[in-house]
């Protein structure tokens, strides 16, 4: 934060007085502590694992701040992430220093249990972060899976409000979604659909106006909604953006429909998208899970781990400032309570949602996934 | 030409001698740090309680019928259909350039070389640019569709267009086997046969096919061989319609966290199609091998077509045309449009020179602007360079033994093994070297982060193709030229280098091309074990293309396409070197 100097009047020391007070009350500065600053520029890099591109502009902001300390990103699938990370330590190899990444169900028992990935939260922000996002690791943001339409096509809102129509003759071949035999968000997706078992039973009786029969192959709601899914002939791609471009180009008259990230729609301008998440459809539009930072426990440069860790926690702008740039948009929750939310995105109370739950997740994960498998 | 069965004659007979020994112990040693450690890596994991447990899944669980056997059934049916339809066109264009009067045969043998340069990826990208339908919505329908033309499903997606982008990849193989085979064929032969009237199918059948059934035979099992682990194109043409192959399914398994469901595919993988090669190799000892370059021998007169030379020139000049060129100006083009997946839309140069603009694709420069990608080039011919090196000398060590034990046990068993890598997917072998070569092996340093482990990786991957080489090259160099310089007094030193060498030059020379172009446009290999420090140009384009900049990996695309193209062109002197069929 840059202070203007200014002649001290006794109006002007009263209001100043008034101000370091208010300062005093809230939280610690965001600023690193000087000897973090200098241990990480005696370090002089920060080698970074990120699950998203957005990385890149996190370099050009990083390097911006501290031009003595180079900023070595690394795109990588969270699942990828998790076997190199495993791989080399396993090998005792010394690489990168900093895991931003998603995959919660597998990253606690690959990653964290065996103190492979270790937690760090910028002491400044320990008050700004609910706690439930500060262990097992600390939360950067909440990502999503979520259903989204074509809003060109459709202004007047999403075409379903109930997952159950997916299921319709409507919609044969043209639901769209990233194989959840390759991709772990997506298998997370369907898994938190079986959880929900309860609320998929009750969306099915609004929906057709009975209680569910299931069939005899399936034990639940959940896994009834995936067979019919796959019977309805749901189309599997390799990426998100196979998604996105299938569901959002403009200028289609009956778009398909499908399951992709809500913070996608940043893109539509620059991609010629229409991407809109249909957030009412009962009974929840999808996922909503945490991506975490981690410090690797033998990072060749732990203080600049650090470091960049309290950087991209961003800093006391009402944004969160240069750093929180690229991730402060539609779709995308940071998990700073004290940032202004996003004047475009529903409100995060207001997003319907499943958050994911971890531990089902991971003991459920596998019987999904066969599922899935046995099905096709 | 005499065939060279039974027991080989001269100096070669008789017992080992103890270069023999030396040789072979030096090829089992190499053999088993190449090949077995990755295979032993499988082994352990399938060892385990989990292995077990997915041993179980796999054969019996409810997941059986789309892990296993439908994914089986379709990749082995891929698998022989490529082989046979490489073997055919790839023979077919082979007997064209090299035994007819075909007109335009310089150029189109030159062309017919380059299919197996170009990255499986992106032929199977450029098919679906050209003949995708909508069911990845309207706007990614491919450009038929978008000019009116009805594509129906079974073209866009599923086991047909993956079973013709391998052929379009993979018939150069069996063209360059075949060619090089055929060339050896005295042509004074077959101009013999003419003049005594033997009509032509009969000169095929009494002349040709014999001389060239080893090389048809192992060209067969290597496109098999190719085609039964290819990964991309499945992945990119057979997903949309959940169309899947092992190799597919092998990658979604370690993908999703059961990495042991993954090696037992793998092991299926390994094991059914050494089943099948085990059957090619008895077959091709069965066929007998045959010494071609002879003492004498001469090349002269072509097979006239007469009337079908020109619709038979056009014919190949498509194949070729289509198999080359074409992929590369569909890349060509999308690198330049301004929408990913709309061929259509404005042309920019953007994503080849831009200067960063943080509306698009996260501010990435163009790519010829990004410092990684000159990196990234010349960390690729470095490690490309040296694995075509490497893998030739380790071939050369194996390939020696080979003909020296001839028709013994180990020669068997030495050719099987090193031809096992082919049936082990990039990605285990890169996984299992991380594994072996990563940390410290006790005096070696740890070799994680360095060129020699992504060299190791790159042997052991590309060694069939390197003993393939070797082999075939001195499978036909007649006994008897050897025998001659010994009888003369040169010992097996200068035998080797006066004779046996020089002769195997050109196969040697394709072999090395082979490698090094494998390396350089390989992706599933190395995507374990690259670092930033060491970045290479197929990784540099996934990462755009996983990012959804379809542009830049494209671009990207290109660039990897003109390296291993002109490298090509340039080590084979326009197709001098490697196809001395070009040359008259």
């Amino acid at each position: 934060m840059i202070i203007k100097p200014f002649p001290i009047t006794p109006g002007k020391a009263s209001l100043a007085a008034a101000v370091c007070g208010l300062l005093l009350a809230a939280p610690a500065s965001a600023e690193p502590p000087a000897d973090l600053i200098a241990a990480a520029e005696a370090e002089g890099q920060v080698v970074v694992y990120s699950f998203t591109s957005r990385v890149f502009r996190v370099e050009t902001a990083f390097e911006a701040a501290y031009p003595n300390i180079d900023l070595v990103p690394f795109d990588i699938s969270s699942t990828e992430q998790i076997a190199r990370i495993t791989a080399e330590l396993g090998a005792g190899i010394q690489s990168a220093d900093v895991a931003y990444l998603a995959d919660a169900p597998i990253v606690y028992d690959a990653l964290v249990a065996p103190g492979h990935l270790l937690p760090f939260v910028p002491p400044a922000f320990a008050d700004r972060i609910p706690d439930a996002f500060e262990t097992p690791l600390l939360a950067h943001r909440l990502s999503t899976k979520v259903l989204m339409y074509n809003e060109e096509a459709h202004p007047d809102g999403a075409p379903v409000d109930n997952l159950w129509q997916l299921t319709l003759p409507d919609w044969t071949g043209r639901v769209v979604m990233v194989d959840p035999s390759t991709r772990g968000d997506y298998l997370d997706l369907l898994t938190e659909i079986v959880l929900q078992s309860d609320a998929m039973a009750a969306a099915y009786e609004a929906q057709f106006g009975m209680p569910i029969a299931l069939d005899d192959d399936v034990t639940n709601a959940g896994e009834q909604f995936i067979k019919d899914l796959l019977e309805n002939d749901v189309v599997f791609v390799s990426s998100t953006d196979d998604v996105n471009a299938a569901v959002g180009a403009i200028g289609q008259d009956n778009p398909p429909i499908g399951f992709t990230s809500y913070s996608d729609r940043r893109d539509n301008e620059e991609e010629g998208w229409a991407l809109q998440v249909a957030n009412d459809v009962a009974p929840a539009p999808g996922i909503i899970y945490p991506a975490f930072l981690g410090v690797l426990s033998n990072a060749p440069h732990p203080s600049a781990a650090e470091l960049l860790i309290t950087f991209m926690m961003g800093d006391d702008s009402e944004t969160g400032g240069p750093a929180l740039a690229p991730f402060y948009v539609p779709g995308d929750y940071l998990t700073r309570v004290d940032l202004a939310p996003h004047p475009d995105a529903i409100p995060l109370d207001d997003f319907n949602a499943w958050r994911i739950q971890p531990q089902p997740t991971a003991a459920l994960r596998q019987d999904v996934a066969d599922l899935v498998l046995s099905l096709q | 030409m005499m065939p060279t069965t039974g027991a080989p004659g001269g100096l070669l007979a008789g017992h080992p001698s103890r270069t023999t020994a030396a040789l072979t112990g030096a090829a089992f040693a190499l053999v088993a740090l190449l090949v077995l450690v990755p295979l032993a890596n499988i082994a352990v994991e399938l060892a385990s309680t989990d292995g077990a447990q997915a041993l179980g899944d796999v054969f019996a669980g409810r997941i059986a019928r789309n892990m296993l056997w439908v994914p089986l059934v379709n990749t082995f049916t891929i698998g022989f259909a490529v082989a046979l339809a490489c073997v055919v066109l790839g023979g077919v264009m082979a007997w064209l350039v090299t035994m007819t009067d075909l007109p335009l045969r310089r150029p189109i043998g030159v062309l017919a070389a380059l299919p197996f340069m170009i990255p499986t990826f992106a032929v199977a990208l450029s098919w679906t640019v050209v003949f995708g339908d909508d069911r990845l919505g309207p706007a990614a329908a491919g450009m038929l569709m978008q000019l009116g033309v009805d594509v129906p499903g079974w073209l866009a997606w599923g086991g047909i267009p993956v079973t013709v982008v391998l052929i379009a990849h993979l018939y150069s193989i069996a063209y360059l086997m075949i060619a090089a085979a055929l060339v050896l064929v005295g042509r004074d032969l077959t101009a013999a046969a003419e003049i005594a009237g033997a009509p032509r199918n009969r000169i095929l059948r009494a002349i040709v096919f014999p001389v060239v059934t080893p090389s048809v035979v192992a060209a067969g099992a290597l496109c098999f061989a190719e085609a039964v682990s290819s990964f991309s194109a499945p992945a990119i043409l057979g997903l949309p319609v959940r169309f899947h192959t092992l190799a597919t399914r092998a990658y979604g398994a370690i993908e999703t966290g059961s990495p042991e469901r993954g090696y037992v595919l793998i092991a299926v993988m390994i094991v059914t199609a050494a089943l099948f090669l085990a059957l090619a190799a008895a077959l091709q000892r069965r066929g007998q091998s045959f010494a071609t370059v002879g003492g004498q021998g001469s090349r002269r007169g072509r097979m006239p077509l007469g009337r079908w030379r020109w619709p038979l020139a056009l014919a190949a000049l498509v194949v070729v045309v289509a198999t080359t060129v074409l992929p590369a100006l569909v890349l060509l083009l999308s690198s330049f449009s301004s929408q990913s997946g709309n061929p259509f839309a404005s042309l920019t140069t953007h994503y080849w020179i831009g200067a960063s603009d943080p509306a698009i694709a996260q501010g990435q420069e163009g790519v010829l602007r990004n410092p990684q990608l000159i990196r990234a080039t010349v960390v690729t011919l470095g490690v490309g360079l040296a694995t075509g090196a490497a893998a030739l000398l380790a071939a050369l060590v194996i390939g020696l033994a080979i003909g020296r034990l001839r028709g013994r046990f180990p020669a068997g068993l030495l050719q099987q093994l090193s031809f096992l890598p082919l049936l082990i997917p990039g990605l285990a072998i890169g996984a299992a070297c991380i594994g072996f070569y990563g940390a410290p092996v006790g005096p070696l340093p740890a070799l994680y982060g360095t060129p020699a482990i992504l060299v190791i990786a790159g042997v052991a991957a590309t060694l069939p193709f390197a003993v393939q080489s070797v082999v075939s090259a001195r499978a036909q160099i007649a006994p008897e030229l050897e025998d001659s310089a010994r009888i003369a007094g040169a010992g097996p030193p200068r035998v080797l280098a006066a004779i046996t060498l020089p002769l195997a030059l050109p196969k040697l020379i394709a072999g090395f091309v082979l490698v090094f172009v494998k390396m350089v446009r390989d992706l599933d290999l190395v995507i374990l074990l690259y670092t930033p420090q060491l970045p290479l140009l197929t990784v540099v384009a996934f990462r755009y293309a996983s990012d959804g900049f379809a542009q830049f990996a494209h671009a990207v695309t290109v660039v990897i396409l003109l390296v291993s193209v002109l490298a090509h062109l340039a080590a084979s002197g326009f197709g001098r070197a490697t196809q001395p069929w070009l040359r008259d």
